[in-house]
């Protein structure tokens, strides 16, 4: 007998009942699958919570570090906190407004081919791996100029142009056309309508995008160590010189012997995620609140 | 306009003043302040150099920075003159390209200790070069090895595997390390060779002298190299390593006095090399893997002065910080070398 | 991607002669400088890379990608155990991402009960929020000791048959905690994607087919997931392209070893993880080149893979404007 026949003498009920075994069963698998990446969420922030907080102290936020101190010497990582808020702080107001830029220029000025060439490049530029991007401004700055919180800088803003771009250009397009059409006819001339109205109304969009940039290139080790890492231990604001940064100091202090090291690095990762996720929540408030408004305005 | 015009604007304006600010600082503090010297290099020097950092302060009130960025990182952050000083256990004429207008200066003298991680063995542990050398190619895989075994009658050696930890940047250490290893072992010379970086045919790269003593720490069953001065740091044991006189000794100060005996003039261009001293018996005592480690400085520098002041402070006062960290005092004659060396920086 | 694509609105289309207002030129000029600027980059990136790679090109050609070993000694260069190490980093991190992430998106818009949708989003987007160098440092002091001590002996007493399941080393780094640590990485990515893609399959499909008396795994697999094939699959190139760019978490945790090993245990290199070990004081001219080289190679596959799946996306979204 061939299986088809077999098949068809399996009775309606049970084919069923087999059938609703193997939904059972995916089922199941899909509720593993979730709870195992809420796991390793947990598991990787429950690490770090519980031994960064028991190096997290005053002086740990306070003070810089000592290399090679007797542990009875005070040290923290202030100097790298103030490094990582200089340097984060240069690629924001160069990345930003460049970034705003361009996609005014997509989508309020651009020819449908150019915008596609241009979204295209866009794309490629948010594909290069960051390590690459630290060796390009290696290669176009640090060789001439020696390393520098600018050079450090530059490079974080080469890695968020292309997220600021991409999220401000969805969210210019979601615009109504008509506010456009609207803004034109009470004769306001272009760019007063594109900057005054159109750009307003996405503020949100645009500082969300602008958030989760942040967010992602505060934790970027690669491009730093190309361009700021011969640093001194002192707190240093001058971004004429390279300066210590968060991601960096952990990347130094997880590869040594000595646990006291290990702790501190645990502790700058927990200040790391929760400067991290704090600007998560608020982009992600930012979004929703920025929704609601433009469904208001089209409404 | 719409609030959010404002709000625009705000940030805006906030934008350009956080930029203005940071050009400001930058033109106010653009003289780099005077009294300070900044450093990269070696790590096989830097708890020496890290201990340098406080009394140079308070003798002659310079504010010193080091970056154990690792010999070869020293040697081109001052050949792109990124430094005032770079520090390197490799003689600047092995690496290329190198700082061809620099001064080298033998700083500080100390041994390269094979560091290991064996749970359970408590005396000291003896190898010879040649056992060595063949763990480090790959061919002694076991503790229990009989090799390793002859060596250490009377210890019950494991057979846990043996997990070869080396350096993965480029290191003076290492140039010191392949450069014993190359010495004792004929195979090891034709295969891999004498470089601050090799194409190693076994085992696990770690980052800088940290990295390796990091590594060796969390892994039992591991053996690796860096400054003997790592394995107070990380507590971990050191090989008692056979010398040509056939003694196995442990990388102490009267070991590395002991070697440094065998020769105390630098040759023209500063360099100074004391390993595997011959069988004799002045140096019946003395540790093979002993290595001096050089300051690397240009000749036409921006800090002259405090250069000047710097080195011929660690060549004489400085010395009194080493024995602490097993780096033992230069002698007199490196010493009247050096200050000849340092006067040609101007 | 706008969906606006008309060039007769007036509103948004290039400034025409006459009645240009000089607050349009400038704002037109500078944003046209901005975005031309973005070309440029990109073209500079490309230039700067292949100029730092000139001497290892000229030198090695492309034998370099083929050739194993690096040996600053000899001066002899090659790519050939990197690219190894990154396909089989990449490859092993995509076999564990792929089913994990598609069941936790099918869980998500299939299966969640409403209350907890919300938050189990929200935590997988977190994973993604996570910095790469904290996720490697988790990797050095938790995970490996974890995998040194019990999973990596497990299984290779099990598995040991498989060449991929060798000895364990004592390390507890190796390709196998990389593949594990570049998997977390790359999971909130497929992920996401795949659950919006997901979302925007037709509800209609959906309920015709449970109408006709389908079990819900039977519909997912007989609608949802041929309806958005092409678009779970760029989710997975995106992935991948992810996975070959990362330097710093398998720097830390890979174990530095160059060479051919097909023992997953045994410590390796990548592309990115070898340029991140060896950049600063490279012995020679040519060694600093040849990582530039590296670099290179990389550069090229993450703009082959990014392009691969942005034509995908495209595709996929001219076919679902079709079908509506």
């Amino acid at each position: 007998m061939s299986s088809a026949e077999v098949r068809s003498l399996e009775r309606p009920a049970d084919r069923l009942r087999r059938r609703r075994v193997a939904n059972r069963a995916m089922e199941l698998l899909a509720w593993l699958a979730a709870a195992s990446a809420v796991a390793i969420l947990v598991i990787v922030v429950f690490s770090v919570a519980k031994q960064g907080a028991s190096a997290l102290n005053f002086d740990f936020l306070t003070k810089t570090q000592v290399p090679f101190a007797p542990p009875n010497v005070h040290q923290g990582l202030a100097n790298a906190f103030v490094g990582t808020l200089v340097i984060v702080g240069i690629a924001t107001a160069l990345a930003l407004p460049v970034g705003i830029l361009i996609a005014i220029y997509v989508n309020e000025f651009a020819r449908p081919p150019v915008r596609y060439g241009i979204g295209l490049v866009i794309d490629i530029l948010a594909g290069v791996p960051a390590i690459v991007i630290g060796f390009f401004v290696f290669g176009l700055i640090v060789v001439a100029h020696g390393q520098s919180g600018w050079a450090g800088g530059f490079a974080l803003a080469v890695l968020m142009l292309p997220l600021v771009s991409r999220t401000t250009i969805e969210v210019l397009a979601l615009v109504p056309n008509s506010l456009r059409e609207a803004a034109l006819g009470v004769g306001a001339p272009r760019w007063r309508a594109t900057l005054g109205i159109v750009l307003p109304q996405t503020i949100g969009g645009v500082l969300t995008g602008a958030t989760l940039a942040v967010a992602r290139v505060a934790g970027e080790t690669a491009p730093l160590l190309f361009t700021s890492s011969l640093v001194t231990n002192n707190i240093d604001w001058n971004p004429s010189h390279p300066l210590q940064t968060v991601p960096v100091a952990i990347f130094e202090l997880s590869e040594s012997p000595d646990p006291a090291d290990h702790a501190r690095a645990w502790a700058a990762a927990f200040v790391l995620l929760i400067f991290i996720l704090f600007a998560s929540l608020t982009a992600r408030w930012l979004a929703t609140r920025s929704r609601r408004k433009l469904g208001r305005a089209a409404g | 306009m719409p609030r959010n015009g404002k709000l625009v604007r705000i940030i805006l304006v906030l934008g350009a003043v956080a930029v203005a600010a940071s050009f400001a600082v930058t033109a106010a503090s653009a003289k780099r302040s005077a009294g300070s010297l900044k450093g990269a290099g070696s790590s096989f020097v830097a708890p020496l150099v890290n201990a340098w950092i406080a009394p140079v302060n308070s003798d002659l009130g310079i504010s010193m920075s080091y970056n154990a960025v690792g010999s070869g990182g020293g040697v081109s952050a001052i050949t792109n003159k990124e430094v005032d000083f770079g520090a390197s256990d490799a003689p600047l004429s092995v690496f290329s390209p190198t700082c061809s207008t620099c001064v080298q200066i033998p700083w500080a003298l100390s041994g390269t200790a094979v560091l290991y991680n064996l749970p359970g063995a408590k005396n000291l542990l003896k190898i010879s070069g040649a056992v060595l050398a063949k763990i480090y190619m790959g061919q002694i895989k076991k503790w229990n090895d009989p090799a390793l075994q002859k060596l250490n009658k009377g210890v019950n050696l494991p057979s846990t595997a043996i997990t070869v930890v080396h350096r993965s940047d480029s290191s003076g250490t290492t140039f010191n390390f392949t450069d014993f290893l190359s010495r004792v072992s004929p195979a090891w010379k034709s295969k891999v060779g004498t470089n601050t970086s090799v194409a190693w045919p076994a085992g696990v790269g770690g980052n800088k002298s940290a990295g390796v003593a990091g590594i060796v720490h969390q892994t039992p069953g591991a053996i690796g190299y860096a400054d003997v001065a790592y394995s107070t740091i990380a507590h971990l044991n050191v090989f008692k390593v056979l010398n040509r006189a056939g003694n196995y000794i442990i990388p102490r100060l009267k070991n590395i006095k002991a070697a440094s005996a065998l020769d105390t003039h630098p040759a023209k261009d500063g360099s100074l090399s004391i390993v595997n001293p011959p069988k004799n018996a002045k140096y019946a005592n003395a540790y093979p893997i002993s290595t001096y480690t050089y300051v690397d400085v240009q000749k036409n520098s921006a800090n002259a002065a405090n250069l000047k002041k710097l080195i011929n402070w660690a060549v004489t006062k400085g010395q009194a910080f080493g024995p602490k960290l097993i780096f033992q005092p230069l002698p007199a004659a490196v010493v009247a070398f050096d200050k000849k060396q340092i006067a040609k920086v101007r | 991607m706008s969906t606006l694509d008309t060039t007769t609105d007036v509103a948004r289309r290039p400034l025409s002669g006459r009645r240009a207002h000089l607050g349009d030129l400038l704002l037109q000029g500078a944003a046209g400088l901005a975005a031309l600027g973005a070309v440029v980059l990109v073209g500079l990136i490309a230039y700067k890379i292949v100029q730092g790679a000139k001497l290892s090109l000229s030198t090695f050609g492309l034998g370099f990608i083929t050739h194993v070993g690096w040996d600053p000694v000899h001066l002899s260069f090659g790519a050939g155990s990197f690219l190894f190490g990154t396909a089989i980093t990449s490859i092993g991190a995509l076999i564990l991402a792929t089913p994990l992430s598609i069941g936790i998106a099918l869980f998500l818009t299939e299966l969640a009960p409403g209350g907890i949708r919300g938050p189990v989003t929200a935590l997988v987007e977190t994973l993604a929020a996570i910095p790469s160098v904290v996720i490697g440092l988790w990797g050095i002091l938790v995970l490996g000791p974890v995998l040194r001590d019990h999973v990596e002996p497990f299984l290779h007493s099990a598995l040991g048959f498989i060449p991929l399941f060798g000895p364990p080393n004592s390390a507890g780094t190796g390709i196998f905690t990389a593949i594990l640590i570049l998997t977390i990485m790359i999971l909130p990515i497929i992920s996401s994607i795949s659950r919006e893609l997901f979302l925007s399959v037709p509800g209609e499909l959906k309920e015709g087919a449970l109408g006709l008396g389908t079990t819900r795994w039977e519909m997912v697999r007989g609608v949802v997931i041929p309806y958005t094939r092409g678009g779970v699959a760029a989710a997975v190139i995106l992935g991948l392209g992810r996975a070959l760019g990362e330097a710093i978490a398998v720097a830390q945790v890979i174990g530095a070893f160059t060479g051919i090993s097909w023992n997953l245990f045994n410590p390796g290199n990548t592309l990115a993880s070898m340029i991140a070990l060896n950049y600063q004081g490279a012995s020679s001219g040519l060694e600093l080149s040849s990582l530039i080289y590296l670099a290179l190679i990389l550069l090229v596959f993450s703009i082959i893979v990014n392009i691969v799946a942005q034509l995908i996306v495209r595709r996929v979204a001219k076919r679902q404007g079709l079908a509506q």
